[in-house]
């Protein structure tokens, strides 16, 4: 069995956000539901400290090819997931690019410095804004109220998949994702799982 | 279960570089597996607990890192393949012992795996333990890539047992923490009997007591020699060194660890496959000469990318010269000589901009106008995110103790903190509250000397923090030296119940063992107290009579006090996911900007779970963060936030 | 001078006053906020706060003061004396009641005034000074008469009165009545005749402020050192500054008495009283001290000098008098001049004082020359 051709190779995904919105977990799942079909998936992901509340980001690299660095080079990203709006232009910043596509979740995580007052976190307007200017093409999603209403709002990052593989050429199914789930959860939490990733791949279907 | 221990030989598993490395050892047969938790080392060790029983190991959280590889270097000498795994800074604790064991060397297969943090990504250093390999006089191995960091381990333990010395295997975090394709091997069952051989000669190692001993170190040091030599001659053919590209390159790269996967980045990127020859070292002490001099002759050119020091670059060129007239001249670069940065994480785009140079290309530029505009955004639209304590976390309710205590005092005292999360104090979530900080347990022995310096008119008071975790690790001396000098200091041990940086591992004060059996408790109070300390515990969440029991500490004179302050971690198993308290904030009693508050609770205690609302001028709660601690409840002026306990 | 113009806050206090050493302990600018603390005998800055107005300047006696207009809000103009503020009248009084006296440092006026207060419903609470040990004080507020002779009794540090009017001031509507330091009837000066937006009602709650005489405060620290040095580890039973002479203090201790010379007591004095020009405590209803007739300190033994300020002031010694708890001597005519004289002498010492601080001929700081000799 060989993967699908990819129409970039290497395709590289960043997935971002704030410690504790299961950044690790959404990007080790995606690189599980590549690798079962044959695809060589790099991952670097930047976690420890940054739990603290700071940015993580994981970066992916999926290709027919061959491993790749985990780190992607400037300006080469092609895929943005942004778990936390405000944390898709620290990335863009870097790994952007004109042809960059960004998904991104609406609920802000306010870092300190906006709490405290020294910073000031752009609207909800503005974000759309800045984005429509930096991506070809972007996906607003409120992932973290539905997950919410779904019980817990980590649940957002599953629903963050769910859309990628509403919109990209990935072959990220829903068929390939219960099976990985299946290995990835204990059995109880998969029904809600499933749901999450339906409700995401609905919302950009 | 984990991959790491079901899946089959032959399977293709995406596994995280440490997942790798424990499945190369459970590969190799490994026995005994210790350490001591360290970002990015501690899942190798976690992964192999979880799997413990399956697969008959005996794993171990030890109290330090030295501790650590005395434990695994036990089940070596008892014939046990064996595994001590640590992170850069660890190495150092270890090195008193690493000395003494490489000098005398092992019997079943040991490795040491040191997982290090070039550019201090968790780390507060930018250590590079490769250097303890040639100091010290054994062999080095670095992976680079995901299959190799599996294949290395497991190779370890033989190469381990063909040299009869430690081997040390040492992994970045690029490595460590990315993941990547691994076609998994056969688990091996290993020996289950371990057996204790001494009744040779001293100079038996298989058979003679383990000793480093006056008298027997020339012969021993001789014999760790020759096992150099041996490792030497068999990293000449080791297929974890190889060469890619073109059989006279205009530039020669020598690479190894996660830099290697940055160079055939930059070399893809810059199309440049046919003038640069890329050879990768798996081997990287002692060198493989023979191996160096057949590719330092093939180009006048030399690249060194490696992370951390100019550790291969200092020893290529240290070997060139050995080789004399027949390597012919040679340009030399990389981080010491340039272009490649001294300091600092390496990445594609820093490798790719330093092949340009040297091969006098453009270097590879991304859209100008673009990245500019992204930048402009970037500064207006991703308001700068600091590390802060977690919602709930009791440190950020001790240190807003600790510096109330010390404020009141008003003698500018001071505490002298060390590593764990609570480094954090150095910063604002910890309101400032820490003026030291360096290794695990060095605030206690700081303070232990600050607390001396009364007869040179020293009259702050001195206070010191360390975790329940390190205090065990490293704490214990400093305090016992503190106390037998009767230092004027007062210590915290801010007990959050785990090892809550790296992920919550046991250590000896918790009741449960790597693998989540029972274990009994070590009791950090009574210690303290039968060294003599004076020891008072509180409840930082208690607020009120936790800062009384501070302030009546830092009015002692004379001798050592010890305040427990203890409050479990928000993330520790028994709490998280658990909401104490409903929060929620009274608009109308909420003083908000106005004189009698100014925003205590957002603009000075500045919990996460709070979000400041400039347009209405209130705070709020943040629901999706608040994990319902209740602290910001106590420290309202106004009662304004209010804590409605969780029915459980 | 306005009290609106350059309150800036926290920031005065930390630099202005703090930092320079002007902070009395009066704890005006404790319990309003969060920001700061008193501790022992110190107010201390727990966090900054960065507003650039705040009541904490607004009441601090080393703000920038208006006391010409503290004066003219407070008292009537005819009864202003360059020396001592306003007086209605001195007068040489001591409690009718011999325990009383007994426990008094002196005759006892004070704690009379207050029960009479407190008994005839003219104010519901009593803020008063208790000496908690040998070092530290701390603030009570007391609403039983019979109460009150227990505090009696000379304190050696500051007590954060205010902080504890404060506190009390926020609850139910109630009449207060301080007994007050010159500095801290000066913060609840500044309080009453100007009450910041929010404070209007709270103000409404002070109705009597009962000044002492003040010389000086000991500093917590420095007394401990001291006492420390006299006496080791040895256990302090009591401590008093006997009144015939202020020449000593007396240090009770397990093993015996210790008398310790005044030149040495007096190198515990805390830095901020060097820089206080107010000996009689100028802004009460009236203040009370000591008695030192022109004969010798004998002759007035047991004796309070009392100066009236207000009507309310006069209007509570006179109750005191016709109710028999209060026994008057004549005052002799000297004694007014030569009270004027050493308040005087604290009034030119203190500016001499804030000049070296502010290294400036003419700046005070928190104050002008004129204001303090009440021009």
């Amino acid at each position: 069995m060989t993967a699908p051709q990819l129409p970039i190779d290497p395709y590289n995904v960043i997935i971002t956000g704030v410690g504790g919105q299961g950044n690790v977990l959404a990007s080790r799942l995606m690189g599980r539901m590549l690798v079962a079909q044959d695809y060589y998936v790099t991952i670097g992901e930047t976690f420890g400290a940054s739990q603290r509340g700071g940015s993580v980001m994981s970066h992916l690299r999926i290709s027919t090819r061959s491993a790749w660095s985990p780190q992607i080079p400037h300006g080469r990203a092609h895929m943005v997931i942004a778990i936390e709006p405000s944390e898709a232009f620290r990335v863009l910043a870097v790994y952007g690019n004109a042809e960059i596509q960004v998904i991104w979740n609406t609920r802000p995580i306010h870092p300190v410095s906006v709490i405290t007052g020294q910073a000031v976190y752009p609207s909800l307007e503005e974000i759309a804004q800045g984005l429509n200017e930096l991506s070809a093409q972007n996906w607003p999603l409120e992932a973290t109220s539905q997950a919410q209403t779904m019980g817990n709002p980590i649940l957002g990052n599953i629903m963050m998949v769910g859309a990628l593989s509403a919109v990209s050429d990935l072959p990220l199914g829903s068929d390939i994702f219960e099976e990985t789930i299946n290995e990835m959860m204990p059995p109880a939490k998969v029904p809600i799982n499933l749901q999450a990733f339906s409700w995401g791949r609905a919302a950009l279907t | 279960m984990s991959i790491v221990s079901t899946g089959a030989k032959g399977q293709t598993a995406l596994l995280m570089g440490n997942d790798a490395i424990a499945r190369g050892a459970l590969e190799a047969g490994v026995r005994v597996v210790a350490g001591y938790p360290g970002t990015p080392s501690s899942e190798i060790i976690q992964t192999l607990a979880d799997v413990a029983s399956n697969h008959g190991l005996y794993v171990e959280w030890s109290a330090n890192e030295k501790v650590g590889l005395e434990v695994a270097a036990a089940g070596s000498f008892a014939q046990l393949r064996s595994l001590a795994v640590m992170k850069q800074v660890g190495v150092n604790v270890a090195s008193d012992f690493l000395l003494h064991l490489s000098e005398y060397g092992t019997r079943a297969g040991l490795v040491l795996v040191t997982c290090e943090d070039p550019g201090g990504l968790s780390s507060t250093n930018e250590g590079d333990s490769r250097h303890y390999a040639k100091m010290m006089e054994f062999p080095l191995i670095e992976p680079g890539n995901f299959q190799e960091a599996k294949d290395m381990a497991a190779w370890g333990f033989e190469l381990s047992e063909k040299v009869h010395n430690v081997v040390m295997f040492r992994s970045v975090t690029r490595m460590s923490h990315a993941s990547g394709n691994v076609v998994l091997g056969e688990i091996s069952p290993g020996p289950s009997k371990a057996r204790f051989q001494f009744d040779g000669d001293m100079m038996d190692q298989m058979g003679g007591p383990v000793v480093t001993f006056p008298g027997m170190v020339d012969p021993m040091h001789r014999r760790q020699l020759e096992k150099l030599e041996m490792a030497r001659k068999i990293f000449e053919t080791s297929p974890f060194n190889t060469y890619t590209g073109p059989n006279q390159p205009d530039l020669l790269v020598i690479t190894s660890s996660a830099a290697s996967l940055y160079a055939r980045e930059a070399i893809d990127l810059l199309h440049v496959a046919e003038r640069v020859g890329l050879l990768k070292l798996g081997t990287t002490w002692p060198l493989p000469p023979k191996l160096l001099a057949k590719h330092l002759k093939t180009s006048e050119k030399t690249l060194i990318i490696e992370e951390g020091m100019p550790f291969l670059e200092d020893n290529i060129k240290a070997l060139w010269t050995e080789l004399g007239p027949e390597a012919g001249t040679k340009q030399f670069f990389g981080r010491k000589d340039g272009p490649l940065p001294p300091t600092d994480e390496l990445n594609p785009d820093l490798v790719a901009r330093a092949l340009a140079e040297i091969l006098g290309l453009p270097a590879p530029t991304a859209d100008q106008a673009y990245m500019g505009r992204a930048a402009e955004l970037a500064k207006t639209h991703a308001p700068f995110r600091a590390m802060t304590f977690c919602p709930g976390c009791p440190h950020r309710a001790s240190y807003w103790l600790l510096n109330s205590a010390l404020k009141q005092d008003n003698r500018r005292g001071f505490v002298c903190g060390d590593i764990g999360c609570y480094t954090l104090g150095v910063i604002g979530c910890g309101f400032n509250t820490l003026k030291t900080s360096h290794a695990m347990g060095s605030g206690t022995g700081l303070a232990s000397g600050f607390g001396k310096l009364n007869r040179f008119g020293f009259d702050q008071p001195v206070m010191a923090v360390c975790g329940d975790s390190t205090f065990f690790h490293a704490a214990m001396p400093a305090l016992v030296n503190a106390i037998h000098n009767r230092a004027d200091m007062t210590l915290v041990l801010v007990d959050n119940s785990g090892t809550a940086m790296t992920g919550f591992q046991p250590h000896p004060g918790s009741s449960s063992d790597a693998s989540g059996g029972e274990l009994p408790s070590v009791d950090i109070a009574r210690i303290c107290e039968a060294m003599g300390a004076e020891v008072a515990i509180a409840d930082p969440f208690e607020m009120e009579r936790a800062e009384k029991t501070i302030l009546d500490l830092l009015d002692k004179e004379d001798g050592v006090r010890v305040l427990i302050l203890r409050q479990a971690c928000a993330l520790s198993p028994g709490k998280k996911g658990k909401r104490l308290f409903e929060m929620a904030v009274d608009e109308n009693a909420c003083l908000a900007e106005e004189c009698g508050c100014n925003r205590l609770c957002t603009r000075i205690f500045g919990c996460p779970g709070l979000i400041w609302d400039p347009e209405a001028k209130k705070t709020r709660i943040d629901e999706v963060i608040c994990v319902g601690c209740g602290v910001c409840a106590s420290i309202c002026p106004t009662g304004a936030i209010s804590k409605k306990e969780v029915a459980s | 001078m306005n009290e609106d113009k350059g309150n800036q806050g926290q920031a005065w206090i930390r630099n202005q006053v703090m930092a320079q050493g002007l902070c009395t302990g009066c704890a005006a600018c404790v319990g309003l906020c969060p920001y700061q603390k008193f501790y022992r005998d110190q107010t201390a800055v727990i966090h900054e706060c960065d507003r650039t107005w705040g009541r904490c300047s607004a009441y601090c006696p080393r703000g920038q003061v208006d006391l010409g207009g503290l004066r003219t809000i407070l008292f009537e103009p005819r009864d202003i004396t360059p020396e001592l503020g306003a007086v209605k009248g001195l007068y040489m009084t001591r409690s009718t009641d011999p325990e009383i006296r007994d426990r008094a440092q002196h005759g006892g006026t004070v704690s009379t005034l207050v029960a009479l207060t407190l008994k005839e419903g003219f104010i519901h609470k009593a803020v008063l000074a208790e000496r908690k040990n040998n070092q530290v004080s701390e603030s009570v507020a007391i609403s039983d008469p019979d109460a009150v002779a227990s505090f009696a009794g000379s304190k050696f540090s500051v007590a954060p009165t205010v902080a504890k009017f404060n506190e009390i001031s926020q609850g139910e509507p109630s009449k207060i009545g301080v007994v007050a330091t010159p500095c801290q009837a000066l913060a609840l000066a500044r309080m009453r005749a100007y009450p910041q937006p929010g404070d209007e009602e709270r103000m409404k709650n002070l109705a009597l402020v009962i000044g002492l005489f003040c010389g000086w405060a000991l500093s917590f620290r420095e007394l401990r050192r001291l006492i420390k040095e006299k006496a080791g580890a040895d256990r302090i039973q009591g401590m008093d500054i006997p009144p015939s002479q202020h020449k000593i203090m007396e240090l009770h201790t397990e093993k015996g008495l210790i008398e310790i010379p005044m030149e040495e007591v007096q190198t515990c004095i805390r830095e901020s009283c060097r820089y206080c020009y107010d000996l009689t405590c100028e802004f009460s209803d009236l203040s009370v001290g000591s008695a030192r007739s022109p004969e010798g300190w004998a002759v007035d033994r047991g004796w309070n000098q009392v100066l009236v300020r207000t009507d309310k002031g006069q209007a509570l010694l006179d109750l005191a008098r016709s109710r028999g708890i209060l026994e008057f001597k004549a005052v002799p005519p000297e004694n007014l001049d030569r009270l004027k004289a050493a308040s005087l002498g604290k009034k030119n010492t203190c500016m001499i004082q804030l000049e070296e601080v502010s290294g400036r001929k003419e700046d005070l700081i928190y104050t002008r020359r004129e204001a303090i000799l009440c021009q």
